[in-house]
């Protein structure tokens, strides 16, 4: 128990001992907000609704675009601890000599990364909300909606980061494929832009991909885009990708462990 | 990279009777130079050298080029969706936005090949590679610049040139040769100008490692609010946007006087059509500041 | 902890590993081939190693770089399966049951550190100590040792990118020894240290294996380390064991062990008259080197005599043969041997 904990607090204990990162972040966050802001409501100066969105609603899909791309964003890069730079500095033999499994240390590292961007983001929500920039979720059902779609948007978005970290196995370089992900994360999942205002066959793409379920329908239920009816398609298609993803991580696990005992570190 | 090493010291570092040799020269200053051509061949041999180890990861070299192309449509797509979607755009005509984004695309491009490696400066600096370029005789700044490849900047130049075209075709102006050459003159000062952001963001990577969030935040800034009117966001960020981060200048400014579209610029039309020299003094300020943040590098350890 | 079963802590039989890696041609040529028929090379790491340490021991692993030290220390830490033969590490198959060893060890690769780069190093201790379950009264104690040693209190509240790599080492010794693991692995832990700092930590180790009882195996190219530390050695070249003893014994087989240093009254050519069972090695006007020419197996006491007896001397000592000479002596003898076997043709070797 305790050591999940102090394994999960790595990254937030690494910021909270820097303020100027503290401060960094908040300043960042500050800043996007109020550019996203400005921007949708200039956007809707001549518009009443696109892609059955109004202003309000588009306003708030952005602020919370925002807030939920920031989870992600606290870099375990700074704290040289990304799987790309343990193998590169060839410390990734130490994770093998421990008596906690890798993947088991890879996942406390991420729900720990993942909690202290929450924190943050809740905190931008709850300052947001409170000085009336974005609308409140559209009902109560569509907050139960968002809140129970975002969970599991976020474990489908934890799989599909392990599965770039882990081609770090195999490829000396990931460079690519991490900054692929993170381009059709922010385009696919709707971070950008609603998926809303895209051509058809943008979203019928979209829909095919795993991307939009970690973003744009959590986001959509909240701002009432999606009726709260539909609920149970889109939680069968984001376990569908919790499940499939789960299982071939769990594989590539196997593999990568197997790599390193078969090569070294 | 001890190939890189050797073309720059050859073996055994530089010695006096260097001094005889053809590509060598003596400054004013008594120091042993090589002359500008050597200069440059030894450039232009780095840039083979880091070339060919790129293509020995032909998929990441792939991948990379694709990336770039990617990254550069998604772009386009994102503003198309939204120049479709809400067509106010400040009183622009359409074919005048388009132009935003082709200028801008093309000097992002052309920064990615001249000067992208200092967005992950970081990466160099984690890595205590300054120390090494720290020790050779050439500036640090441009090794910098030669340590890896840039095979993303050839995606982003393949798109940014094509659309570019397009922009240029498509736009309803007289092309007279002195507005060939002020578009000339503003893709290269946007260049210039992104390097300058990026170049001053990177001093900041050479002491903290969280400089590296900050470059990146701003790449992202300048990818959501470079391809569009300025004037349609309220005043105040249009000013952070001209005198804090000075995005207007890289291809808002000269689109605006190339297209005529010069009211509620928040500037004087004059210095608006200035963004080329603009770009050039930033540059050249960030590459002083680069280099007083250098002498102040105190290295990295463990 | 488990197992006594076995008397010793560390046994290693018959260990081969063999890396498969692709070996591309230069060329536009080659970098085809290598898309469509990739060429295998095997490379072998290690040939045959076989050796076991007492439990309390400290072995020294000696070898040029490339011998296989590295290789044979990660089989036997668990992280890598050896491609023949058979590790065991307190009882416990390695490679068998990582996380089960994993609690019986620890370990410094000397160049990298397990430290989290970016928290201060006593915030790894603490996440070291609740990944290994240590009670706060031994980690308490354990600090205040390791501190007493290593002087780490002065350096440890600072960032680990911000550590000299003398600090950071010393820091990672502690993290390795946090959990009092009975066997410990170091491979070049003392590297970038200066000569206090090596001190220090060659205390640390003297005082982990004879008053905890802890088995220490070390790879090291610190010849002095090796004296002061190591009661035996295992020298390994090429992935096979070149001698297991003690390090008299390798002076004894590589070295020429001592030579007479001598300075005579009267400055004459020493090679005529030189004393039964030894030669000359150097004469420098009146100052002259001997040796044992190896035909009476002379001991020391009996050469200082027969060289007194012969001339007459102003100043004469001993002078041991000096380790890095011995060892630079084995490592090449080792090499001539095997360019005779015709066993020295690249690839077969790592």
């Amino acid at each position: 128990m305790r050591e999940g904990w102090s394994t999960a607090g790595i990254t937030a204990l690494g910021e909270l001992l820097s303020p100027s990162r503290l401060t960094g972040t908040a300043a960042r966050m500050s800043v996007q907000l109020f550019l996203v802001v400005c921007l949708w409501h200039a956007l809707y100066s001549d518009t009443e609704t696109s892609g059955g969105l109004d202003e309000g609603q588009a306003v708030a899909y952005g602020v919370l675009a925002v807030l939920a791309l920031r989870l992600r964003d606290t870099d375990r890069w700074i704290g040289r601890d990304m799987v790309i730079q343990q193998i590169e500095f060839g410390t990734i033999v130490y994770w093998f000599l421990r008596p906690l499994a890798p993947w088991r240390y890879y996942l406390r590292r991420a729900v720990g990364d993942q909690l202290y961007g929450f924190a943050w983001a809740a905190a931008g929500y709850v300052v947001c909300l409170l000085a009336g920039v974005m609308d409140p979720p559209a009902s109560a059902g569509a907050a139960g909606a968002f809140a129970v779609t975002f969970l599991l948007g976020q474990s489908v978005l934890y799989y599909l980061v392990l599965l770039t970290d882990q081609m770090c196995f195999w490829a000396v370089r990931n460079d690519s494929a991490v900054e692929i992900l993170q381009f059709a994360q922010n385009l696919l999942s709707g971070g950008y832009a609603a998926l809303w205002y895209f051509p058809g066959w943008f979203q019928t793409m979209s829909a095919l991909l795993p991307f939009q379920a970690t973003l744009s329908v959590p986001l959509s239920f909240y701002v009432g885009r999606l009726p709260v009816d539909d609920l149970p398609r889109h939680l069968a298609v984001q376990l569908f990708w919790v499940v499939s993803l789960a299982a071939l991580t769990r594989l590539v696990w196997r593999r990568a462990e197997h790599r390193v005992v078969s090569q070294g570190g | 990279m001890r190939d890189v090493q050797e073309l720059v010291q050859g073996p055994g570092g530089p010695r006096r009777g260097d001094a005889r040799r053809p590509d060598m020269r003596v400054t004013r200053h008594g120091d042993l130079r090589l002359t500008r051509w050597a200069d440059l061949r030894l450039t232009l041999r780095i840039v083979a050298l880091t070339f060919r180890a790129q293509a020995e990861y032909r998929a990441e070299f792939l991948l990379k080029v694709a990336f770039g192309v990617a990254w550069q449509v998604s772009i386009i797509v994102f503003a198309a969706v939204l120049l479709g979607r809400f067509p106010g755009m400040g009183g622009w005509p359409s074919d005048a936005v388009l132009l935003i984004a082709a200028m801008r695309m093309l000097s992002h491009g052309l920064f990615e090949l001249f000067c992208g490696r200092a967005t992950e400066l970081s990466t160099i600096v984690q890595a205590g590679k300054i120390d090494a370029y720290l020790l050779r005789p050439l500036p640090v700044y441009r090794q910098v610049q030669l340590s890896i490849f840039p095979s993303n900047a050839l995606g982003d130049l393949l798109v940014g040139v094509s659309m570019f075209t397009s922009a240029v075709v498509a736009l309803d102006t007289a092309w007279t040769p002195l507005r060939v050459a002020y578009v000339g003159a503003a893709v290269a000062g946007g260049a210039l100008m992104e390097g300058a952001i990026f170049t001053l963001l990177s001093a900041l990577q050479l002491r903290l490692p969280a400089g590296l969030s900050w470059s990146r935040w701003v790449e992202e800034l300048l990818s959501t609010f470079g391809n569009y009117p300025l004037k349609i966001l309220p005043g105040v960020v249009n000013g952070a946007f001209t005198f804090i981060l000075p995005l207007a200048f890289v291809a808002y400014f000269p689109a605006a006087t190339l297209t005529g579209n010069t009211s509620g610029l928040g500037v004087p039309a004059a210095l608006a059509a200035a963004a080329p020299l603009a770009g050039l003094a930033g540059f050249v300020g960030s590459r002083l500041l680069w280099n007083f943040a250098l002498r102040h590098y105190t290295g990295v350890n463990g | 902890m488990t197992a006594r079963e076995s008397e010793f802590a560390i046994e290693a039989r018959g260990l081969v590993k063999t890396f498969r890696t692709a070996r591309r041609r230069p060329g536009a040529l080659g970098m085809l081939r290598a898309l469509v028929a990739p060429e295998r090379v095997s490379t072998t790491a290690v040939a045959d190693v076989s050796f076991s340490v007492g439990h309390g021991q400290l072995l020294a692993l000696l070898g040029p770089n490339g011998a296989g030290k590295s290789t044979t220390i990660k089989m036997l830490t668990g992280i890598l399966t050896p491609s023949a033969g058979r590790a065991s590490v307190m009882g416990i198959v390695p490679y068998r049951e990582r996380v089960r060893n994993a609690r019986n060890i620890g370990a410094v690769f000397g160049q990298r550190t397990q430290l989290w780069w970016d928290l201060p190093a006593r915030e790894s201790f603490r996440i070291l100590r609740d990944i290994y379950g240590v009670a706060d009264g031994d980690y308490r104690s354990r600090m205040r040792e390791f501190d007493d040693l290593l002087e780490l209190s002065s350096f440890w509240d600072t960032r680990v990118r911000h550590l000299s790599l003398g600090q950071r080492v010393r820091c990672d010794l502690a993290a390795a020894l946090l959990h009092d693991p009975p066997v410990v692995f170091l491979d070049e832990p003392t590297i970038g240290m200066d000569v206090v700092v090596k001190e220090q930590v060659r205390l640390l180790l003297r005082d982990q294996v004879e008053r905890r009882g802890q088995t220490v195996l070390l790879t090291t190219h610190d010849m002095t380390e090796v004296e002061r530390l190591a009661e035996r050695v295992v020298l390994i070249n090429h992935g096979h064991i070149v001698l297991d003893g003690t390090l008299a014994e390798i002076r004894t087989r590589f070295g020429s062990g001592w030579r007479v240093n001598a300075t005579l009254v009267q400055t004459e050519p020493a090679t005529g008259r030189c004393p039964p069972g030894l030669r000359v090695v150097r004469q420098d006007g009146a100052r002259v080197i001997f040796e044992p020419d190896g035909t009476d197996g002379v001991a020391p006491p009996q050469a200082l005599k027969r060289v007194i007896d012969r001339y007459e001397v102003t100043d004469i000592h001993i002078q041991e043969s000096d380790l890095e000479d011995v060892m630079r002596a084995a490592y090449l003898d080792d090499r001539a041997d095997r360019e005779l076997d015709g066993e020295l043709d690249g690839e077969t070797v790592a």
